[in-house]
């Protein structure tokens, strides 16, 4: 029975977080990966990104919300989610237009479009601050959770309850699904394929007859996607703050990196790896540790080996790591 | 005027010497070869011009293509063969001269345009979509097609037997002589009017070399024109119906793959003998 509880224990604070805060992460470092293989350089953009792309659908949500339009249980924001995507992609492609295609007709080095990408970060930064404000919005809507404590510790008889939240749910299965499409689309479709073309052999493709202004177009519009969800997801999941968007960079990269750059699946594992590093090192082990070991060696502290504030130090270790020891990551980016 | 052996050495005495009137237009000798090419099926004419903003690296270059031939271009290392395949593909600042397909003017058009004009390149490295599936590869050669290309792929699969059997298989993968087919294939993909190899056959073994000469001469019999830039000169004059040495950017020497092998100045300087 202990054992039991302590799976449960585990679950409810551990793998269920993680898994929910892995697909964001793993949504997240998909786009910066695709950017990262087919426009060669590092967006230092994303996190910002991800904000705007919520930040239009909250707007939307709010809209909905006041007309009396929703969606039952789920969340209206899942409505709303086209025009985030929409009005993201927009977005992104106003600025490939105005700043990013200038560096790319001067056939500009990636580093260049680095630190061209952080002028791009501070500016949407500013503007999702600009037009949301600073704070802390709310706006998720529908039925909290699939499973409550309560409900679960009456259905099972145990001491522990499992707690599955809506947005965690959602998180998921959103995640398997745009994952799963986007891997049809880059293996299945011609221009998918046209993509990995130019992102292994730019000039080759051009002989090909590819045009790589279509491709670039293509990416953005499927990165401002990837991006809009992703932050939809966390904001809902958790909340919408614009300067947790940009904090979410560190994680992000960190994911990327540890997978491969370039490799989508390697964005996919590297996600669940920083997410699960995190929480599992900043969650305090002492319930599940009392219900697992005999009395006399009960913790008396929480077990904790680090403080949640200090979450990002764990990104920031894996990421040493990997670079020290297999900077290519573990899947060998470089190539979409 | 005094290094003129027939000058009038100063001379201005017009009671010896009567200037009124004398001739002064003199017949030109020609070239003395014979070179068709206002009929040819791709030339690049009188081409001049280098990279970017530096020097000239040809200088009044003329490579052209016949229909159903091989058209070769050898010459030393550094000699401008793979830039003047370069300019004919318009990957070169062509100051002077012209480029023309078919009789029409291409000088202007980007690389991808030129592709879709007729044109198929095989350049020397990084030829092939390692990351992707030879078939893959082949699907992207045919990119600009929008009709059913499935033909074409059974025709390159009937003629590189090995990509067949590979097909599924990382082109990155595979040997250099395999590479070399797929590149190949991927250019034909399109069904060129002309296609254009860049030293097909740098890197690789004897063997495989004499084998991708054969695949070469039966996508000639095809009926598609070829130029091709070649280091292994003999071998690649003996296939060709037409080579052009290039010495300095220039042509030194053009004529059929025989006369060129047959031609003691040139068998000395860049045949060895």
């Amino acid at each position: 029975m202990d054992f039991l509880n302590a799976i449960v224990a585990l679950a409810n604070y551990v793998l269920i977080p993680a898994m929910s805060y892995g697909s964001q992460l793993a949504l997240g470092a998909l786009g910066v990966t695709l950017i990262y293989g087919i426009l060669r350089f590092s967006n230092f953009a994303h996190g910002d990104t991800m904000a705007f792309g919520a930040m239009v659908t909250i707007l939307v949500t709010w809209w909905m919300q006041s007309i009396g339009i929703s969606l039952g249980p789920l969340p209206t924001a899942l409505l709303a989610l086209p025009f985030g995507i929409l009005g993201c992609a927009l977005l992104v492609l106003a600025t490939d237009k105005m700043v990013y295609q200038f560096y790319r007709e001067q056939k500009a080095k990636p580093v260049i479009l680095v630190i061209v990408s952080m002028g791009v970060m501070f500016i949407m930064n500013g503007l999702v601050r600009f037009i949301i404000g600073p704070d802390d919005q709310n706006f998720s809507d529908g039925a909290r959770f699939i499973i409550s404590a309560r409900d679960f510790k009456q259905m099972t008889g145990l001491d522990e309850g499992l707690a599955i939240k809506t947005s965690q749910g959602i998180t998921v299965i959103t995640a398997i699904v745009v994952v799963a499409l986007l891997f049809w689309f880059l293996s299945r479709t011609r221009t998918g394929k046209s993509m990995r073309a130019y992102s292994d052999n730019e000039d080759l493709a051009l002989l090909s007859g590819i045009n790589p202004e279509r491709v670039v177009m293509y990416t953005w519009f499927i990165v401002a996607a990837l991006a809009t969800v992703a932050g939809v997801l966390y904001g809902l999941d958790k909340s919408f703050k614009p300067f947790t968007y940009f904090q979410l960079l560190l994680p992000i990269f960190a994911s990327a990196i540890v997978g491969g750059l370039g490799s989508p699946l390697g964005a996919i594992a590297g996600g669940f790896i920083i997410a699960f590093s995190e929480v599992t090192i900043t969650y305090a082990w002492k319930k599940i540790l009392i219900y697992l070991m005999p009395e006399s060696l009960e913790p008396s502290g929480l077990v904790q080996l680090l403080s949640t504030d200090y979450k990002f130090a764990v990104s920031f270790v894996i990421l040493l790591i990997v670079l020290l020891f297999r900077p290519t990551g573990i899947f060998r980016g470089k190539a979409l | 005027m005094s290094s003129d052996p027939y000058g009038d050495r100063g001379n201005t005495d017009r009671s010896i010497a009567n200037p009124h009137g004398a001739g002064t237009l003199r017949p030109s000798p020609g070239t003395g070869q014979a070179m068709d090419t206002a009929s040819a099926f791709l030339i690049g004419d009188c081409m001049t011009g280098g990279y970017g903003k530096g020097p000239d690296i040809l200088h009044d270059c003329t490579i052209a293509v016949d229909k159903g031939e091989i058209a070769v271009i050898v010459g030393p290392n550094g000699a401008g063969k793979s830039t003047a395949m370069k300019a004919v593909f318009g990957m070169l600042d062509v100051r002077q001269g012209s480029v023309r397909l078919d009789g029409e003017e291409i000088t202007g058009l980007s690389p991808q345009d030129r592709v879709v004009k007729g044109m198929g390149f095989v350049p020397q490295t990084n030829n092939i979509f390692t990351s992707m599936t030879v078939e893959e590869n082949l699907e992207m050669g045919a990119f600009i097609r929008t009709d059913d290309f499935s033909d074409t792929m059974s025709q390159i699969y009937d003629l590189f037997p090995i990509l067949k059997e590979k097909r599924s298989q990382a082109a990155g993968e595979l040997s250099g002589g395999q590479r070399q087919q797929v590149a190949v294939g991927r250019a034909l993909m399109t069904r060129p009017k002309v296609l254009m190899l860049d030293e097909p056959t740098a890197g690789v073994s004897p063997i495989v070399m004499d084998e991708l000469f054969d695949r070469i001469i039966e996508v000639a019999r095809t009926g598609i024109p070829i130029l091709m830039v070649e280091q292994n000169a003999r071998q690649a004059l003996e296939i060709a119906d037409k080579g052009y040495v290039l010495v300095q950017g220039a042509n030194a020497y053009s004529g059929t793959g025989k006369d060129l092998l047959a031609d003691p100045d040139v068998r000395k300087s860049f045949l060895g003998g």
